[in-house]
């Protein structure tokens, strides 16, 4: 059995797909425990029992169609007429973006790509260091995972059987403290930089009414679900719909003939981490029938007494996690079981949710994995390395962030009333 | 002799432009429909029956097109690190040891899978509002064994690949 295991686990890092790692794992142990394997395959149609995941191939086709129209240049030009009065504008403005854009394309790494390639040009121009730069946009390229609708979210709501409408709301001050964090730094290191004299209320409105058609997509997903009018796969259906008409329709940035391809697109995508799902409900049921998630709480509870100390082994462990796998991967498979060990330490499952995700956020930009430097160093065609020295201040404050999260359950939890 | 070979390139294109139609098809479908059910809803105060049962199965079938999809642009989700730092040579090696093992875990989950499939067709099992289980999950065995073919043609690509580099 330990044999199997390591010969998976090899698998594994030599690249074979994580969907068929876990599918063989659970396969095989079935087949241990003289089930009939077929359940597996049962629990792939588990999938089409779960109302809540239509909402991911929604969100993400409306996320890559926002991608390939000029959604993202109205609203680089929309924040830059808003903020760039202020000290370290332009990078507040860089931060600002990327958010909105990566709640709406669930870290895909389209961030880095849209937006990138918008504000690295203007960035250095503007006299900010190259270091700087490349260390804001690589990082940037994950920010916004905690805003709703980002599909991480989504996907934790799955697994986790919370309710993601609540998740929705507890992402929003936790994400809002990364982003004022990193804004400090910003300020910080932009304070020389030259910037317009005042506010133009001119470039404002015409920046306004050009984004006017995108503007109210905020306001319809949070709105939607905050208000309770409609659930999330309604909201994901009304934006999927609405951004179709916007870009195809009004803007024609995008035409007819190119959404099947966007289309394709959003599919591998979905494809990718429902396969992956599919297989973790099978591995995670045969988890629970081996009692695995009771022999780790005995274990753990044995060596680890207080909340304090599991939440630091918690971050420990959740941040090497984060460095190995991607953010769906590691909810789908260590979700199952990790949730009844922070709910015997009296942690709410929803802050454990926007634990687990801000440190896994952080994964992104750290070697040896880490997707937002390698697509970073393609995009702006940079050594890896160089990125990731960039990156370390930010990472740095993303990680004072996750303490913040961790050991003020406020932040998650005020909105939601507990 | 290549893989897939031109002969047969006929099927290999039917193949794939079933998958596009699948996933265009589906997708647009579940926009429409989703949005269609909320208007009932809220307009009618009532919606339709079989819509929602239809949608999260329409998940499923999108679903495993992406799946097909993604296996035959080589995009499934791994840990890819390592491989990256090996030569050429070494790499393709080690990805003909991890294609044909995907192919092999794929071929298994699709014989289960038509097992199911069959089995609910024998016990003339319902999905739901008059559609027959196994019509719901004929997608499983189908996109798996495509999942499991293609890989096999990686497998056989990378072997080419080996092949000619000098050790």
């Amino acid at each position: 059995m330990i044999l199997t295991g390591l010969l998976l686990l090899v698998l594994a890092l030599a690249g074979a797909p994580l969907f068929a790692i876990i599918a063989a794992s659970a396969l095989l142990g079935f087949a241990r425990g003289g089930v009939d394997p077929m359940v597996v395959v049962g629990e792939f149609f588990r999938i089409a029992d779960m109302p809540v995941l239509l909402a991911i191939p929604l969100f993400t086709f409306a996320g890559y169609l926002l991608s390939e129209s000029g959604a993202p240049k109205r609203l680089v030009r929309l924040s830059n007429a808003l903020l760039s009065w202020l000290p370290g504008g332009l990078a507040l403005v860089t931060l600002v973006t990327c958010a909105l854009f990566t709640a709406f394309t669930g870290a895909s790494g389209v961030t880095i790509v849209a937006i990138g390639a918008l504000l690295y040009p203007a960035l250095q121009q503007a006299g900010y260091e190259e270091r700087f730069t490349l260390g804001l946009l690589t990082t940037g390229g994950s920010l916004g995972l905690l805003f709703p609708p980002s599909l991480p979210l989504i996907l934790y709501g799955v697994v986790a059987g919370t309710n993601v409408d609540r998740l929705f709301l507890a992402g929003v001050l936790p994400g809002i403290a990364m982003v004022l964090l990193l804004g400090v730094w910003c300020v910080h290191r932009g304070r020389r930089i030259q910037r317009p004299a005042t506010f133009s209320f001119r470039e404002a409105g015409a920046a306004l009414a050009a984004a006017a058609w995108e503007l109210p997509l905020p306001v319809l997903v949070l709105g939607g679900v905050y208000s309770g009018l409609f659930a999330v796969s309604e909201v994901a259906a009304v934006t999927a719909l609405y951004v179709t008409v916007v870009e195809v329709g009004v803007h024609r940035e995008v035409t007819w003939r190119q959404l099947p391809a966007v289309m394709r697109e959003s599919a591998v995508l979905v494809g990718g981490i429902l396969v992956i799902l599919g297989a973790s409900l099978a591995s995670t049921n045969y988890l629970i029938d081996a009692q695995v998630p009771e022999k780790l709480f005995a274990f753990v509870t044995t060596h680890v007494t207080s909340k304090f100390t599991f939440l630091v082994v918690l971050n420990l462990f959740l941040l090497v996690l984060g460095m190995i796998l991607d953010i769906f991967s590691a909810v789908v498979i260590v979700v199952p079981l990790v949730l009844p060990l922070a709910a015997g330490y009296g942690i709410d499952p929803l802050h454990l949710g926007m634990i687990f995700l801000a440190n896994m956020q952080i994964g992104y930009s750290t070697p040896p994995v880490g997707m937002n430097l390698f697509i970073a160093s393609y995009r702006f065609g940079k050594p890896v390395l160089e990125l990731y020295r960039a990156s370390l201040p930010f990472v740095a404050l993303l990680l004072l962030a996750v303490l913040l999260i961790t050991y003020v359950p406020a932040l998650s939890l005020l909105l939601v009333g507990k | 002799m290549s893989l897939p070979s031109s002969s047969n390139g006929k099927v290999f294109s039917l193949v794939r432009r079933l998958e596009e139609a699948v996933l265009v098809g589906v997708l647009a479908g579940m926009i429409v429909l989703a949005v269609t059910q909320i208007l009932l809803r809220n307009v009618l105060g009532g919606g339709l029956v079989w819509a929602d049962p239809l949608l999260r199965l329409a998940v499923l079938w999108l679903g495993m097109a992406g799946a097909a999809l993604a296996s035959r642009e080589d995009r499934h989700i791994a840990i890819d690190t390592l491989p990256r730092l090996l030569p050429p040579r070494a790499r393709a090696g080690v990805r003909v040891v991890t294609d044909l093992f995907t192919a092999a875990v794929a071929a298994v989950l699709a014989r289960h899978a038509t097992r199911l499939v069959l089995a609910d067709r024998t016990a003339g099992a319902a999905a739901f509002s008059g559609m027959p289980a196994w019509v719901a999950e004929a997608v499983l065995p189908v996109a798996f064994g495509v999942v499991a073919w293609r890989y096999l043609a990686m497998a056989w690509r990378h072997a080419r690949e080996l092949a000619r580099r000098p050790g």
